[in-house]
């Protein structure tokens, strides 16, 4: 924090300023906690203690009448026993791993060109770039299904020029794990670039100056020196579309028809639109949660170790 | 020479960027076309231009009353996000103390959180207490959703403000409420303006957790969601998708463009 | 809603509100127009001196109030001009159940004849007083009796018509008049499916099952199983009439599992469709009948009971036939066209009964079907 840190501890030890400066480090140290405890009550409210509340119903300790409640692993039973409900969620991961790993992969030259290149306007490009992350996400849906249906516009499109017939139209287009993955990646794109962008850009130029000095090749300096300095930008961007992917929901059930149904639309369906059951569907979004949360934890650990190898 | 990119690789990203632009809006620009597009159903060939659509939009009391509700549920998770927000950057600025990494994972995690759970987990909470649903369920937990965005705006506007001038404050006699209402806030206005824009279309937007906790009162995505399955309301449907979606990369850009610009000119004199 | 609509856009969209306000007097709640709806009549009073509030219907997918002649109900709105029901909107019983369990409160909903007795048993709702329903003498005496659980008349029959096969007779040739079509090999990606546990019931019918609605676990199993067989050839899973409306009016769609008012739709739209009854062996369409049922402890009983009689009135039974295709429990009603009068037999008072047809019954077992479909969902 620069210079107004540096202030802060020379006003703290010189004792001329003892007085007044004892004074304000009591008034600093009441209000770190005074700021914080609304954010964090808030957080605490409605964001941990739910969770709890989800493994409360996710073992049968609180349950929807007419469930008798009384603590019972059944539903961690069906999950972990049952088959049905892990090779979803399996199915699920696969489809979303594929999608993050284009995504990166996409997004990392766009990053590159920005961060990198020297171009004049690059803040109004990464800008252009996710601005439509921020603007509605089921319109953008609905955008790619008013263009992948039967009728719609790739297909009128193509029988209008005569390359194909109406009669024969892609069907493979809409309602299929093809959809929900295109869709899916169309709307997380944006977003990824930004992580990846921020650490490209505090990457220090003199290391690649350096390596040119050093008569290395551009493709080597990038191996060598920038794709691993920028590996943290790189893991985080992943997790930030992989992480939510795999709890989709909306996507599947606009564009997914019978085959891109996933882990999220039977979560949705035990609490809304379907035979309710509560307890199987807390377990399931616990059994998520758990997942992402393990990821997240390797994933910082593995960064943390990256960067200290690198450093 | 640039170290990082030779011409030739230069020019073939450059195509590359555009091409993955193109991409990004042909789908918006594809639903503007169809907006004008006469036929009630958006295909190839195109048969004429009309703006139908937008007139029936502007009789369509349904939508403006779910627009209108979307309005109230943004403004109001946006306002109580931004002061949290606020608040968390404060004291995530100051010196470091015990614990600090720990309440800025909490404080980041709703952003990675799939949002099946966070929607599920508060209906559950909100279902134990006998909490009604309603827009004030939504806009909590919109909330939830936009404080880590707030966070990430603020704390690094925040931690480039230069402590001294807080510090001059404190050495002519003035209590922390004064330093932050005449020093701090107007440095960091600019940047309260842009999580307030943030956190406001994120809401505007959100359909996935509202689906989980509306009322009676819909919110713009959850009366878009039903509509979709109503095809010849279809065509309305996608001229207001429209002008919601121009309206707001609009409001994104504009604002971040204006941001840069303020913050530059409040530095400028230091 | 505008006014100046193309006669086909309003006979479509006054189809999909009679389907709403039809049946059930009670509950077809539209959660789009909830918004007008509830603001329209938040500062209305009830005529009764003891009821308040608003009358709050749970009903399904349509439009509320957006005709300006609410011809299904407009002897309620004489009685209570200033209380506007206000419309919550569900895809499905289940649906219905999750929402009512989870805590909305409503006064009257809208299931139909299956769940009848699972509703009665569950604690949630009350037995009407038909003696407060002046209509209630016209209404078909068998659907009567399907709606009373112990002897008590715990739902109100409204709107009544058949689960069975559409097809586009110029596309599909069916090798026999059979459930199996929607399972054909043939017509692979073409297929619709309904998004309910019933698709359990239909499997275990079409495989021999002895009682579809409660079969062994081994039937179960092999329902189970045939339907993940089978689910590829299903392009979709509708859940709301106007999803099967745009996928088989665009002609995505050749066959699906349908209600008599989707083949009404599709002949609308000019599309050469018929409307099959299954009646191989021992397959037969299943048939349903619209029950409204109250809620326990509504505040406001009168105001239910003058909209479910509104709904069993023949002037709106007759409304609803001419523009639903679904037949309505009161007697006397007789739509203008003989051609549904044919097709529907509604001049049989046993058309919903055997042998025309299995009147949709309780599942014992509700919860393992639900869960058996949800595993099919997700195979």
């Amino acid at each position: 924090m620069g210079r107004g840190e540096g202030g802060l501890t020379l006003d703290a030890t010189a004792p001329e300023a003892a007085a007044p400066a004892r004074r304000r480090r009591r008034r600093f140290d009441l209000t770190t906690p005074a700021l914080l405890a609304p954010p964090v009550s808030w957080l605490a409210v409605f964001f941990l203690a739910p969770v709890v509340y989800v493994a409360l119903y996710s073992f049968n300790v609180l349950a929807l009448p007419p469930q008798a409640t009384g603590f019972s692993v059944s539903a961690w039973h069906a999950l972990i026993h049952g088959g049905v409900y892990l090779s979803l969620f399996w199915k699920s991961v696969q489809m979303s791993l594929l999608v993050s790993a284009l995504v990166v992969v996409v997004a990392y030259p766009l990053a590159y060109f920005l961060a990198l290149s020297g171009t004049p306007r690059k803040y109004i490009l990464l800008l252009l770039l996710i601005a439509p992350f921020l603007t509605s996400y089921l319109l953008r849906v609905l955008a790619w299904k008013v263009i992948l249906g039967d009728h719609g516009v790739i297909n009128t499109f193509l029988s209008w020029v005569g390359l194909r017939s109406a009669e024969h139209p892609l069907s493979f287009l809409l309602y299929s794990r093809f959809a929900v993955m295109l869709v899916l990646g169309y709307v997380w794109l944006p977003f990824v670039a930004l992580p990846i962008f921020v650490t490209l850009e505090s990457l220090d130029r003199k290391l690649l100056e350096a390596a040119s000095d050093l008569y290395a090749s551009r493709l080597q300096a990038f191996v060598r020196v920038t794709l691993p300095l920028s590996m943290s930008g790189v893991v985080a961007a992943f997790l930030f579309v992989f992480i939510p992917t795999v709890g989709e929901f909306v996507t599947p059930t606009l564009v997914g028809g019978t085959s891109g149904y996933m882990y999220g639309n039977q979560i949705h369906d035990l609490f809304n639109s379907g035979f309710p059951d509560w307890q199987i569907g807390a377990t399931l979004s616990l059994f998520l949660l758990g997942v992402v949360a393990a990821l997240t934890l390797v994933f910082i650990r593995f960064l943390r170790v990256g960067e200290a190898r690198a450093a | 020479m640039d170290v990082a990119l030779s011409p030739s690789g230069r020019r073939v990203i450059r195509v590359f960027f555009g091409l993955v632009l193109v991409f990004l809006y042909a789908p918006i620009v594809l639903l503007l076309l169809f907006s004008f597009n006469r036929a009630s159903v958006p295909a190839f060939p195109l048969s004429g231009f009309t703006l139908r659509w937008y007139e029936d939009f502007l009789h369509n009391g349904e939508m403006r009353a779910a627009l209108e509700t979307s309005a109230i549920v943004a403004v109001l998770s946006s306002v109580i996000a931004v002061v949290l927000g606020i608040l968390a950057s404060l004291a995530l600025t100051r010196r470091p103390f015990r614990g600090k990494g720990l309440v800025t994972a909490l404080l980041l995690t709703p952003l990675v959180i799939p949002l099946i759970v966070l929607g599920i987990s508060l209906l559950l909470l909100f279902h134990q207490f006998g909490i009604q649903l309603s827009i004030l369920t939504v806009a909590v937990g919109h909330v939830v959703i936009s404080v880590p965005y707030t966070i990430l705006v603020l704390l690094p506007r925040l931690a480039q403000i230069d402590r001294a001038l807080a510090e001059a404050a404190y050495d002519l006699g003035a209590g922390p409420w004064q330093t932050f209402r005449w020093v701090t806030l107007p440095l960091i206005l600019p940047a309260i303006v842009s999580a307030f824009l943030i956190a406001f279309t994120t809401s505007y937007d959100e359909y996935a957790v509202a689906s989980f906790l509306i009322g009676a009162r819909e919110t713009f995505p959850i009366y878009l969601y039903s509509q979709l399955r109503f095809p010849d309301k279809l065509p309305q449907v996608i001229a207001v998708a429209v002008l919601v979606l121009l309206l707001s990369i609009f409001v994104i850009v504009a604002a971040e463009v204006w941001r840069r610009r303020a913050e530059a000119r409040l530095e400028a004199p230091a | 809603m505008d006014v100046e609509r193309e006669p086909f856009d309003r006979k479509l969209s006054r189809k999909e509100m009679l389907r709403l306000a039809g049946f059930a007097a009670g509950v077809t709640v539209v959660a789009g127009p909830a918004a007008a709806c509830g603001a329209a009549a938040k500062h209305a009073s009830t005529t009764t001196a003891k009821e308040t509030g608003q009358l709050r219907v749970l009903d399904w997918a349509g439009y509320c109030n957006d005709m300006p002649h609410h011809a299904t109900y407009t002897e309620y709105l004489r009685k209570y001009p200033e209380n506007k029901p206000q419309y919550t909107f569900m895809t499905n019983e289940s649906d219905a159940l999750g929402k009512i369990r989870g805590g909305l409160k409503v006064d009257l909903f809208r299931p139909y004849v299956g769940w009848v007795e699972y509703f009665a048993t569950s604690g949630l709702v009350e037995p009407w007083t038909t003696s407060l329903i002046s209509n209630f003498k016209q209404l078909n005496p068998f659907m009567i009796k399907a709606g009373q659980y112990q002897g008590k008349q715990y739902g109100i029959p409204d709107d009544w018509g058949f689960d069975a096969v559409l097809y586009r007779s110029d596309k599909v040739k069916p090798t026999a008049e059979s459930w199996g079509l929607i399972f054909d090999e043939r017509y692979a990606g073409k297929i619709a499916w309904f998004d309910d546990l019933e698709m359990i019931t239909i499997a275990g019918m079409h495989l021999g099952a002895t009682d579809p609605w409660n079969q062994t676990s081994a039937e179960q199993d092999k329902s189970r199983s045939f339907l993940i067989s089978k689910k590829h050839l299903a392009r979709t899973f509708w859940s709301s009439e106007t999803d099967l409306w745009q996928s088989f009016g665009s002609g995505d769609i050749w066959i699906a599992y349908a209600w008599p008012n989707d083949w009404v739709q599709m002949k609308a739209k000019g599309l050469p469709v018929v409307y099959m009854h299954p009646s191989v062996g021992k397959e037969k369409p299943i048939a349903w009948v619209g029950m409204f049922m109250l809620l326990k402890e509504t505040p406001r009983p009168k105001a239910a009971h003058a909209y479910v009689d509104a709904w069993s009135a023949k002037k709106s039974a007759v409304w609803l036939e001419n523009n639903y295709g679904y037949g309505h429990a009161n007697t006397e009603a007789r739509p203008t066209s003989s051609d549904l009068l044919n097709a529907l037999q509604l001049t049989n008072p046993h058309a919903v009964g055997l042998p025309n047809a299995y009147l949709d019954r309780n599942i014992d077992q509700r919860a393992t079907y639900a869960r058996l479909w949800e595993e099919v969902k997700a195979a």
